[in-house]
């Protein structure tokens, strides 16, 4: 079954992109509700990974709609009165609104991380600069190979009596002396990484870029009807406004927005359609089998 | 512009970019969003900052030896962000410019952020971040020879960039909450940052005091051993 | 054609008055498998990288090599790096991406090859060597020996007509470094490539190649087919020990007849020889060195495993270790002997069992005490120990041990501990864990990627450390090395002890897992594991 996040990198990419930049630049309380909805339904079907997540975006969420209609006073529903300071309700809107806009951002954003793993990446900026990709590229396997030495140092370190962790001093003194080993090691032996690359053609002229990925037709069409969705948000949501102070006014609901919620609406669950089509294309597969 | 093949067309982007699609980045700030204008505005001049850097090294030879010290440089700036507090990535990418060049400086500064941002979370202030190391490193890399030479300059250096660093960092925070800048804002933003500020600004100095002599004299004699 | 022709080719490296290479002249024709040995320093891997432009070094040259009928420094750089291909050492380093199939695909990338030919390309060599199945892994969660393969993958893609190795088996252990050497053997006979190799592992290499030289002291010594060479050694030869155990018990008993080369061989030697003394040593019955009452380590029944919900490493491991013996744990890869270490060291923690050194559990060694007089290790990386920018610093404090070696250490004082040889770096690195004056010496791996003289060297080092007071557990693969000095010996498997004997019970014992003149002899003499002794029991022909 191919899922969304297995399409090509720059549509995935560009997929994220597009939901973030919408929700990152309208204050339109609508588009926001969507956002935060689905982005929250994106995360839960796609990162599966418990509740803190969600228990910290809560919290964010909270203090943000809290703090706006304690510092900003202005408008003319009063609610309530803190300190002899006005509680105003359009405020609090307002409020909501902003913390809502920053918590569906973090969403998509943090939707974006999982989904960019380290070979897409890599991917994208091979197509931009097959040199500092292989940088890239040698710099991650670096970091692992590092993390592990580090590993080895102390434990041979330990098992010589030379790390003694019985207090703060010596436990620095036993890091600087792992980390004066571990980088004397990285870069003697990076010596025989780059006669290695040598031995193996490198410099010799222009590199290609050797990709896995693949630009299909369907990852075309995808882009396209992202780009579409995207353009008829941004189109649809121009006239959209709303004036906050001193009381709420909008133009929210006029044909033109309609459609421009209609277009964000799709782009948001985009994922979500096409992981149900693949779903029941295999349980109409497997039927038929 | 994803692809970037041959040479005319990356000489075109060079130009296009700063003449071309800032500019035209501002007018669609300015009329499409006009809410958040600077910071779409300063988000695609980073962002074309960093791709006009990195096609500028594209085109420039590097050898396999300076390639894989930039690499080792940059994985141990990675590694160095996920200690808590005090993170030597500074420290490193200054090491890596004035010891292999003000380039070397700015991508172990620029990818490093790059790489540790897989784990920490990629977003808005990707590019910021990757330009504000990057210049660290690139700065550092022209001043190679004075910060060689004297501690003082290079405590300093440390200082500075620690400062400068969050001050720039600041800016994007006011932008990012407010839409415009404020300088009132900005003045509240950097007093409740201070602590962080100056926290980072005594560890930056403290690792480069600390790692000058391990790493320099370790680069040195791989220098001189391989003929970097 | 002749792929490589030598023709009075010298070399000296920039401030050495020594050459490295004297007046050699090789020929290497098309198709050939050349085993290039001889001691470390003799040249080989001077000799090797001469072979492929981009790895020459500053120095002085003389003579010419043409590769295939052209001056090899004529040759293109992106030719050279198709056409010749260089596998090193050291498995980690080498691999240059950080996922396999990128691996696979740099050579071509770097010679500006187009997708669909890189495609191609690295589909077939994947399919060849059998990295399909882990063709979308990291590089680093690959074993030693599906690196080295992966090595030798990444440079055959761009189909070289020569294949140069400078010791690729060194860092593997035996099984790992048997698969390589069937692939090397495939690529030759399928693929036709011509292989130049250099390698201390004689025993199984030799039967495969079809030319072996030997080098010493930067001159050619002999260039021939093994069998040839080995007829034409005698006894007092200093190059036996690069020849297979067959062909040395072969020169032993005088050199008649036709030289067997592999185990194989030897055995049908073995039964047309005439058998003359019925047992020259019954190691069994001299009692081993170490005093059996004294345990200086005791495991007993010890469970390990890395997570809570991982499985069992060590599975009720027991094992003593008598005071002031040699004792070797052999076993293969990943069946738990170097978490064992870990664990005798104290570096890991069962979660049940009990660990007793001299007498007392692990833990009652309070601040420190452990590794001060009492235990030391030396883990496989010797590169871990080192810390400073030259030997003398790093030596320092050790003077007392340094002066009590066999060896002259002073020539290596000023010299940084990554120049040195692998040899050099052991001594250097066992000096430094002798330092806290230890009773317990732990060595992991300490042989892996010496060559037989600093074996030799080690095993008579770790003699003479035995005969002052020092119990040594030696942790391994190297059968041969443990058959060499330890008292006793243990098979370690799945996370337990199988057997656990005397050094010569062990080896008369084991049917496979043993060395190659005890599988040579098994059934035909008794009680016999090492080359000098199946020799002297050799008579005449018995036709």
């Amino acid at each position: 079954m191919r899922e969304f996040h297995e399409y090509n990198p720059i549509t995935v990419a560009a997929y994220y992109l597009c939901a973030t930049a919408v929700t990152m630049f309208t204050m339109n309380p609508v588009v926001i509700g969507i956002s935060l909805f689905a982005s929250v339904i994106n995360y839960i079907l796609y990162a599966k990974n418990g509740i803190k997540p969600h228990l910290f975006s809560l919290v964010l969420f909270v203090i943000m709609a809290a703090v706006n209609p304690l510092i900003n006073h202005n408008g003319m529903t009063v609610l309530f009165y803190l300190n002899d300071r006005p509680i105003t309700a359009e405020a609090a809107i307002y409020g909501v609104t902003a913390a809502g806009m920053t918590v569906a951002a973090l969403y998509w954003l943090r939707l974006f991380t999982k989904a960019m793993t380290s070979d897409k990446l890599l991917y994208l900026f091979g197509r931009l600069s097959p040199k500092i990709s292989l940088i890239l590229s040698m710099a991650i396997r670096y970091t692992e190979l590092l993390r592990i030495r580090w590993r080895k140092i102390s434990d041979a370190q330990k098992a010589l009596g030379l790390y003694d962790d019985g207090n703060l001093i010596d436990a620095l003194k036993g890091r600087a002396r792992v980390l004066s080993i571990l980088i004397t090691w990285a870069l003697e032996n990076g010596i025989i990484t780059a006669e290695s690359m040598d031995a193996r053609g490198y410099g010799t002229g222009r590199r290609t870029s050797f990709r896995l990925f693949r630009f299909r037709m369907r990852d075309g069409l995808i882009t396209a009807i992202c780009a579409a969705a995207t353009a008829i948000a941004v189109i649809g949501l121009n006239g959209a406004d709303v004036v906050w102070y001193p009381s709420i006014k909008t133009t929210l609901f006029e044909p033109v927005s309609i459609m421009g919620y209609v277009g964000f609406g799709v782009l948001s669950i985009l994922p979500i359609i096409i992981n149900t089509k693949e779903a029941i294309r295999w349980r109409y597969l497997s039927c038929a089998n | 512009m994803t692809v970037i093949k041959n040479r005319a067309v990356r000489t075109v982007l060079r130009y296009a970019i700063p003449f071309g699609a800032i500019p035209a980045l501002v007018i669609l700030g300015a009329t499409v969003f006009d809410e958040k204008r600077y910071l779409i505005i300063s988000f695609g001049v980073a962002l074309a900052a960093i791709v006009l850097f990195m096609a500028g090294i594209e085109k420039k030879n590097i050898g396999s030896r300076r390639m894989v010290l930039v690499a080792v440089m940059t994985a141990l700036a990675v590694i160095g962000r996920f200690i808590p507090l005090f993170k030597p990535i500074t420290a490193i990418c200054v090491m890596a410019a004035i010891y292999l060049g003000a380039e070397s400086g700015f991508l172990c500064g620029a990818l490093s952020v790059l790489i540790s941002n897989i784990y920490f979370g990629q977003g808005p202030w990707t590019p910021f971040q990757m330009l504000g190391f990057g210049m660290i490193g690139l700065i550092a890399g022209y001043l190679c020879e004075p910060l060689k030479k004297s501690r003082a300059l290079l405590i300093g250096y440390g200082v500075l960039a620690g400062i400068a660093y969050s001050m720039i960092m600041d800016v994007w925070t006011v932008l990012w909450y407010n839409g415009t800048f404020s300088p009132d804002l900005y003045l509240a933003a950097i007093i409740s940052a201070l602590p962080f500020t100056a926290l980072y600004a005594v560890s930056n100095a403290g690792f480069l005091i600390l790692l000058k002599k391990p790493i320099g004299d370790k680069l040195e004699r791989i220098k001189q051993k391989y003929g970097v | 054609m002749a792929v490589f022709e030598l023709c009075e080719l010298s070399f000296s490296y920039p401030n050495s008055a020594k050459k490295a290479l004297e007046k050699v002249n090789i020929t290497v024709d098309q198709g050939e498998f050349i085993a290039l040995a001889g001691p470390t320093g003799s040249g080989k891997s001077t000799l090797l990288r001469l072979l492929k432009p981009e790895l020459m070094q500053n120095g002085d040259q003389s003579g010419t090599i043409l590769f295939c009928g052209n001056p090899i420094g004529d040759l293109p750089p992106r030719e050279s790096a198709a056409r010749i291909g260089y596998v090193a050492q050291s498995p980690e380093e080498q691999i240059v991406t950080d996922k396999v199939w990128h691996e696979l695909a740099f050579t071509l990338e770097n010679l500006g090859k187009k997708q669909q030919e890189i495609a191609r390309r690295v589909a077939e060599t994947a399919a060849f060597f059998g990295i399909a199945p882990w063709y979308r892994k990291h590089t680093s969660q690959l074993s030693g020996g599906q690196k080295q393969l992966l090595n030798l993958a990444a440079v055959m893609v761009s189909e070289p007509e020569a294949l140069i190795l400078d010791e690729p088996t060194a860092q593997l252990d035996p099984i790992e470094a048997a698969r390589f050497f069937d692939t090397l053997y495939k690529l030759n006979r399928e693929t036709g490539v011509t292989v130049i190799i250099s390698e201390h592992r004689a025993e199984e290499l030799l039967p495969l190649c079809d030319r072996m030289i030997l080098l010493d002291h930067g001159t050619v010594v002999y260039d021939d087919a093994p069998r040839a060479i080995a007829q034409r050694m005698d006894k007092s030869s200093p190059y036996l020990p690069y020849l297979t155990a067959a062909s040395r018990v072969f020169i032993h008993s005088g050199g008649a007849g036709e030289c067997p080369l592999s185990v194989r061989e030897g055995r049908k030697f073995f039964k047309s020889r005439e058998i003359v003394s019925g047992n020259p040593h019954s190691p069994s019955a001299t009692a081993p060195p170490g005093k059996e009452d004294c345990a200086a380590l005791e495991m007993k029944d010890v469970f390990f495993r890395y997570h809570k919900d991982g499985a069992d490493v060590l599975n009720g491991l027991n094992m003593t270790v008598n005071e002031g013996e040699i004792f070797a744990v052999l076993g293969a890869n990943g069946c738990g002997k170097s978490t064992a270490a870990a664990i005798m060291t104290g570096v890991l923690k069962p979660y049940s069992g009990k660990v007793k050194l001299f007498g007392k559990a692990l833990k009652e060694y309070k601040n420190g005490s452990l590794y001060r007089e009492n235990l030391s290790c030396l883990p496989q990386d010797v590169e871990s120990v080192f810390l400073h920018a030259t030997v003398r610093e790093e030596l320092r404090g050790c003077e007392e041990i340094v002066n009590s070696l066999p060896f002259d250490l002073a020539p290596l004082y000023d010299r940084h501990p990554y120049d040195l040889s692998g040899g050099e770096r052991q001594l250097v690195a066992l000096c430094k864990a002798l330092k806290s004056n230890p009773r317990l010496l732990i060595l992991d791996e300490p042989s892996k990627g010496l060559d037989p003289n600093a074996k030799e060297r080690l095993s008579e080092l770790l003699r003479k450390l035995q005969s002052s007071g020092l119990t040594i557990i030696l942790i391994s693969h190297d059968i041969e090395f443990a058959a060499s000095c330890a008292d006793r010996c243990a098979l370690f498997f799945d996370g337990g002890i199988a057997a656990c004997e005397s050094t010569s019970d062990f080896m008369c014992g084991n049917r496979c897992y043993t060395t190659a003149a005890s599988r040579m002899t098994r059934g035909i003499l008794r009680n016999v594991y090492t080359v000098d002794a199946a020799a002297a029991m050799i008579g005449g022909d018995r036709s």
